[in-house]
């Protein structure tokens, strides 16, 4: 740790203190990628769900990085996830099959299509800038529908991925390599985010969500660093929407359902906003819930709607700080006992 | 009066049929000690948004050191020297007194948008954030949320964000409002010795803390400027004397 100069009083020493070491990883952040392995071995039968879970963590990071970070609250973030799904399928239907093209392809796509919505979309807030998203995001998906002899529209276009390095295939039968390659894309995306949001771009991000009035009265270009955000967040949610397509190999209009911005919405408030972990937890209690109810009450919709209704009613009440913040008391109180 | 650091010719802003501002030319000197006055609802916050780029002004321009900046952007006139505080606190209230300092700095010292290297590193932030939190003494409250800190202090990290943009003008909205009497002289002390090269436009309502700090007044009537003078000037001159024992009594 570099000494700071002037840092004489044991408050001003804790504070530097702090800020110098806050990014470091704290052993419990293994937990994630632990139980992910540890599901594949264990529970074999589970991989399809799990590469469900694994993926909508990345489209929830995503979000959390212009919700809960930036403050930019939206409902429309299929558009990106979308976007990046079918850019990746008609590359591969149309004879450029690799997987990692597909993911860089995606994240430009998707990167592309926030920039000219953000630019535009950003200079609203609040509810207009919620109705705008979801805006947009229904007219793609109607975009989508109307030139179904490009999109495939309900039925989709299916198409088959060339091997990763050349080495390793996607099985989408057994959910093995795929698996895999879903984990570590996931993870790398991850470090990404976490190093962002810990420099001073993130910092800054918060500053944004906190008070852009006081922002803007310190020298910062609020609008366009809200664009740059928007951008980074629809490229990660385009690589979201190009891994989900790739494990199954094949897309549907399906994958711009206005609904999704809302489920992508829903876990993140349930895991816990502006902290990355409420992403792991918010996505994967979703998509467990989601399964236990289909399992349990059959599919018929209104079970599930009022299933999580209820679920995100509790935890506005009870857990304002979602999932994790419940962790975060636990973490809390043991530290104290054990002083 | 030397050529002035900041200056405003036939400046107006109308809200809808309201005159807010009307036809305001001011000038501020390079290192002033400069006051304006006026009764509740004159448009002195309204002259400082207008300074700042907070609000665009409905006809005139605004000058910074001899240049026309009358169609900058608020940031990019921050990062030309002009900062301000506000006369309600507008602060990052869920974080704390030294990240508060951190946002401004990182800005003012263009490292804001870098990705990679954790925030705490960069010590040439690190030093600056706590060498304003030395001179305004907020050491003890560094990792203080600022939701959590008796308004007072709350007003005093208004200052320390200001003087952390390392400014050439600093434009003071009412500093110790809402501050007890008891308290406010900490954040007056703190006003005088903001460093003499910094140009100081203070709003202030106590007359006492305006004829002490101030070495040229103007008031401002309904928009308008009604005088302009150095404090003898100003308690000498019958008009401002009309409207204060006038209007001046609703404060
Ligand atoms: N955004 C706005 N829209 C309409 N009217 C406004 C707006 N902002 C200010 N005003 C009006 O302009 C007038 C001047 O307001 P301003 O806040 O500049 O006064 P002030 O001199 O700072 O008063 P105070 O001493 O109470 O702070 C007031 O009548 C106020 O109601
Ligand atoms: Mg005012």
């Amino acid at each position: 740790m570099t000494a700071i100069t002037g840092a004489d009083t044991a408050a001003t020493a804790e504070a530097v203190k702090f800020l110098q070491t806050r990014h470091r990883f704290h052993w419990a952040e293994v937990l994630p990628w632990v139980i992910a392995i540890a599901v594949f071995y264990l529970l074999p039968g589970y991989r399809l769900l799990a590469t469900q879970i694994l993926v909508m963590i990345l489209f929830a990071l995503s979000l959390d990085l212009i919700v809960g970070y930036a403050g930019i609250i939206s409902l429309g973030h299929t558009a990106f996830f979308g976007t990046g799904a079918y850019i990746t399928a008609l590359l591969a239907a149309n004879n450029i099959p690799d997987p990692l093209i597909g993911l860089v392809a995606a994240a430009i796509g998707a990167a592309v299509l926030g920039f000219l919505s953000g630019w535009v979309l950003l200079r609203t807030a609040g509810l207009t800038l919620l109705v705008l998203t979801m805006a947009v995001t229904i007219m793609l998906g109607e975009l989508a529908n109307d030139f179904d002899e490009i999109t495939g529209g309900f039925d989709g276009i299916n198409f088959t991925n060339s091997e990763i390095f050349g080495l390793i295939e996607i099985d989408q039968l057994w959910y093995t390599s795929s698996y895999i390659y879903v984990l570590v894309v996931l993870f790398l995306s991850f470090l990404l985010i976490r190093t962002i949001v810990h420099a001073p771009f993130g910092r800054m991000l918060i500053g944004i969500r906190e008070n852009t009035k006081r922002m803007s009265a310190i020298g910062t270009p609020v609008h366009q660093r809200q664009v740059l955000v928007y951008v980074i967040s629809a490229a990660i949610a385009g690589i979201a929407g190009a891994l989900w397509v790739q494990v199954q190999g094949n897309v549907t209009t399906g994958v711009y359902a206005f609904e999704l911005s809302g489920d992508v919405l829903i876990m993140i408030i349930l895991g816990g906003t502006g902290r990355l972990y409420g992403a792991f937890i918010g996505a994967t209690v979703f998509k467990i819930l989601e399964s236990l109810t289909e399992q349990i009450l059959g599919t018929n919709q209104p079970y599930w709607q009022l299933t999580i209704g209820i679920v995100l009613i509790l935890t506005v009440l009870f857990a304002r700080r979602g999932l994790y913040g419940i962790f975060e008391d636990i973490g809390e109180k043991w530290k104290d006992r054990s002083q | 009066m030397s050529k002035p650091i900041l200056e405003t010719r036939d400046l107006a802003k109308n809200f809808g049929a309201l005159a807010v501002t009307d036809n305001v030319n001011f000038a501020l000197a390079p290192g002033a000690r400069h006051a304006i006055i006026g009764p509740n609802g004159a448009g002195k916050t309204t002259l400082i948004n207008l300074l700042t780029g907070a609000l665009s002004p409905s006809s005139g321009s605004v000058y910074l050191a001899g240049g026309d900046i009358t169609g900058m952007a608020e940031y990019q006139r921050v990062k030309n020297g002009i900062a301000r505080t506000f006369q309600i606190n507008t602060l990052f209230m869920g974080l704390s007194v030294i990240e508060n300092l951190y946002l401004a700095i990182s800005e003012r010292m263009g490292v804001a948008t870098s990705l990679v290297r954790p925030a705490g590193k960069d010590s040439a932030v690190m030093e600056e954030a706590v060498r304003i939190l030395n001179i305004l003494k907020l050491e003890e409250d560094s990792l203080t949320e600022i939701h959590e800190l008796p308004y007072g202090r709350q007003r005093l990290v208004e200052i320390a964000i200001a003087l952390a943009l390392d400014p050439k003008v600093l434009l003071l909205d009412e500093p110790a409002a809402g501050v007890p009497t008891t308290e406010s002289h900490i954040i007056l002390d703190a006003v005088d010795s903001l460093p003499k090269d910094i140009a100081v436009l203070i709003i202030e309502h106590d007359m006492d803390v305006v004829f002490r700090f101030a070495e040229r007044i103007t008031v401002l009537v309904r928009g308008a400027i009604l005088a302009e003078g150095s404090p003898d000037d100003i308690a000498a001159n019958e008009e401002v004397q009309a409207v204060y024992l006038g209007e001046g009594s609703h404060d």
